[in-house]
């Protein structure tokens, strides 16, 4: 009888040991957090630029736009491919596939209507410091991934953290 | 922690659970005082008194901060060395800097400063500082500017490979290596780009029915060759040599096949020396952008240029690349528009204007009106483009008027892309510019297979009916790459 009690004790301790345990921590596994979820979209902070529509941010970004308003010639950074905010980009404002993205840069060059391809970094880190350094750059970062050495914009006047933003890391 | 809740509730889903459980049901409020108990007792518990799993675990993450902390030292390390590596090899003050190793501070805590000498850094390209950080350094690339030590120059090839027949008097079945195109381009600086085209081509020169050259024999063109400063979105101007903006596929396909759809262009943009009858390349002036138009997307596109030469008979190049004939240039200015609203979509007219001089005969207005819509989508192309060729003598009122168009159409399905194209020029047959032109027109069917991302193979058939001629039936088979 007292080894029926341990192991029914057990089956009723152990599952609320675990669970207090995950209590205490966050709400959302690391990668969950909102901050993770979020795209924010980030600018050199000498750009004086703080807001772009998602046409004139797609515009951008497909190299139909090749400056900005101060003269400064728009530098676009992409992540390299394989990472879930690269895959975010492309599926929400270039709407392409890798290859349909490699093509329509290839032929933008080819046709001189695209200044500059992108320059392709291998690490947020790399990117934030990219941005930091070029005065006309602009890519994307996780929001929790951004520092205050470079400016997030806001898309159709909302930023990351607002109801309605649109730019997300794609669900797992 | 997951793996122990499903451990946990498959135990209590096992057959032999359900009816202990029941059983104990009277006992549970006294399991859980002792729970309760239990708790309290385990909180004030050592380490030692904790179940063997849970010790395990703990173990486990003893060992994985071990590790942790190696790996930190490991990065540190390689930091270290890359530090050093970078300082040995960064150039000298006074010496031109590499792009590459361009010092930058870091994005730390002094953040408006070292912005600011970021920015100088990209703007005039300072000499390296070596009292920055050696990981700093490393860790920053920043290849915007051109130095003698990293040219920035880019290469991507096209080429293509065909198999071609057909039943006109005197062509044979032959293979033929198409145009090897190495398309090349550097970012001179953050407003200035240079851009060409260099095509090693065989088989003998067409230029209107004047065939020149060896029929094996390589030849080396450079088709496209301009240096382009770009002002803004709304100005930019390029000097050099460039395909003439007249109508859409001009500027869309250039020498590259494994762009287009189908294996060949359609008649009216053949090149120079290859039968066409448009002035495709102009070496001058080029000024472009957008003009401010909002949702309607329109562009402009002026050019000042030598034009084409018209000296008859013509056997060398028909693009004065270097010396024009006359004192008088050739103009052309083209407008479109790709509105938002049709992704997609772009429709336009260009206006060209040129005075030729043919030996022998009086000198040739020479205006080309042409019009163009065109929807290209990834799985979707229907391209349409109108055109006239007004050739007027000049001291006479005799004026021939050539008409030509055609309407392309394909879909995609995965890789197979099947296409229709109807094509029509009538030119008349005492055309003082291009009489051998005639009256052509007629259908090309054909399916385009990618087989990979970067090649595309395609088969073509075309049907060309001539004026007071037999008309040709042609097949082709090529294969067309990027590289």
């Amino acid at each position: 009888m007292a080894g029926f009690i341990c192991v029914l004790a057990s089956a009723v301790l152990l599952p609320g040991v675990f669970l207090r345990g995950a209590l205490e921590r966050p709400a959302f596994p690391p990668e969950e957090h909102p901050g993770e979820r979020n795209l924010a979209i980030v600018v050199n902070t000498s750009n004086p630029v703080n807001n772009l529509s998602t046409a004139e941010l797609r515009r951008v970004f497909l190299g139909a736009r090749g400056h900005w308003p101060n003269g400064h010639r728009i530098t676009l950074v992409m992540l390299e491919a394989g990472w879930p905010e690269r895959a975010a980009v492309l599926n929400s404002i270039y709407q392409m596939n890798e290859t349909d993205f490699n093509n329509h840069f290839l032929h933008g060059l080819f046709t001189g209507e695209v200044f500059v391809s992108p320059k392709t970094l291998a690490t947020p880190e790399g990117v934030r410091k990219f941005i930091f350094n070029v005065p006309g750059a602009i890519g994307y970062l996780r929001e929790s991934d951004v520092d205050k050495t470079i400016k997030i914009i806001r898309i159709d006047e909302r930023l990351p953290d607002d109801k309605g933003y649109k730019f997300h890391l794609l669900p797992r | 922690m997951r793996t122990h809740l499903a451990v946990n509730s498959h135990m209590l889903g096992r057959p032999w659970g359900l009816p202990i459980l029941r059983r104990a049901l009277p006992f549970l409020p006294v399991l859980l005082m002792l729970a309760q108990t239990l708790c309290a007792q385990q909180a004030e518990a050592p380490p030692a008194a904790d179940s063997p799993t849970i010790q395990e675990l703990l173990q486990r993450i003893a060992d994985l901060e071990l590790k942790v902390k190696k790996v930190d030292q490991l990065e540190a390390r390689v930091k270290q060395l890359e530090g050093e590596k970078q300082l040995h090899t960064s150039p000298q003050p006074g010496a031109s800097p590499s792009s590459a190793a361009a010092p930058t501070p870091a994005p730390a805590q002094t953040a408006a400063p070292a912005q600011a000498a970021a920015q100088t850094v990209v703007q005039t390209a300072t000499p390296p500082q070596k009292e920055k950080e050696p990981d700093q350094q490393a860790d920053h690339a920043v290849p915007e500017r051109m130095d003698m030590s990293n040219t920035l120059l880019r290469i991507r090839g096209f080429g293509d490979i065909n198999l071609h027949g057909d039943n006109q008097r005197g062509d044979t079945t032959s293979f033929s290596l198409g145009q090897l195109n190495l398309f090349v381009t550097s970012d001179i600086s953050e407003k200035f780009k240079f851009l060409s085209e260099i095509i090693f081509e065989g088989g003998p020169d067409n230029i209107y029915g004047v065939t020149t050259g060896e029929r094996n024999a390589f030849g080396v063109d450079v088709e496209r060759f301009l240096i382009e400063y770009s002002y803004n979105d709304y100005f930019k101007v390029a000097a050099g040599r460039w395909h003439t903006a007249i109508g859409y596929y001009n500027t869309a396909y250039h020498h590259s096949t494994w762009f287009q759809t189908t294996t060949d262009r359609p008649f009216l943009f053949n090149f120079e020396d290859r039968g066409g009858i448009l002035p495709i390349h102009t070496v001058g002036l080029s000024a472009s952008g957008m003009i401010p138009s909002g949702r309607l997307g329109l562009h402009y596109v002026a050019e000042v240029g030598n034009g084409r030469a018209s000296r008859t008979p013509l056997t060398e190049e028909p693009v004065q690349n270097v010396i024009d004939e006359e004192n008088h240039k050739a103009y052309n200015l083209a407008i479109f528009a790709r509105p938002e609203a049709v992704r997609g979509l772009q429709v336009g007219f260009s206006f060209y204007r040129d005075l030729l001089a043919p030996a022998n005969t009086p000198s040739v207005n020479e205006n080309i009106l042409a019009s163009h819509a065109v929807f290209v989508r990834k799985s979707f192309e229907w391209l349409n483009e109108a055109m006239v060729i007004r050739h007027a003598l000049v001291g006479t009122t005799r004026t021939f008027n050539t008409p030509g168009f055609y309407s392309q159409v394909s879909k995609q399905f995965g890789s197979l892309r099947p296409y229709f194209r109807y094509q029509y020029v009538n030119s008349s047959n005492t055309e003082p510019i291009f009489p051998d032109v005639g009256l052509r027109h007629g259908p090309s069917i054909g399916l385009r297979y990618d087989a990979s991302e970067f090649v595309a193979l395609k088969v073509q058939y075309d049907y060309t009916a001539l004026r007071q001629q037999a008309a040709v039936n042609a097949l082709g088979l090529q294969i067309g790459f990027t590289f």
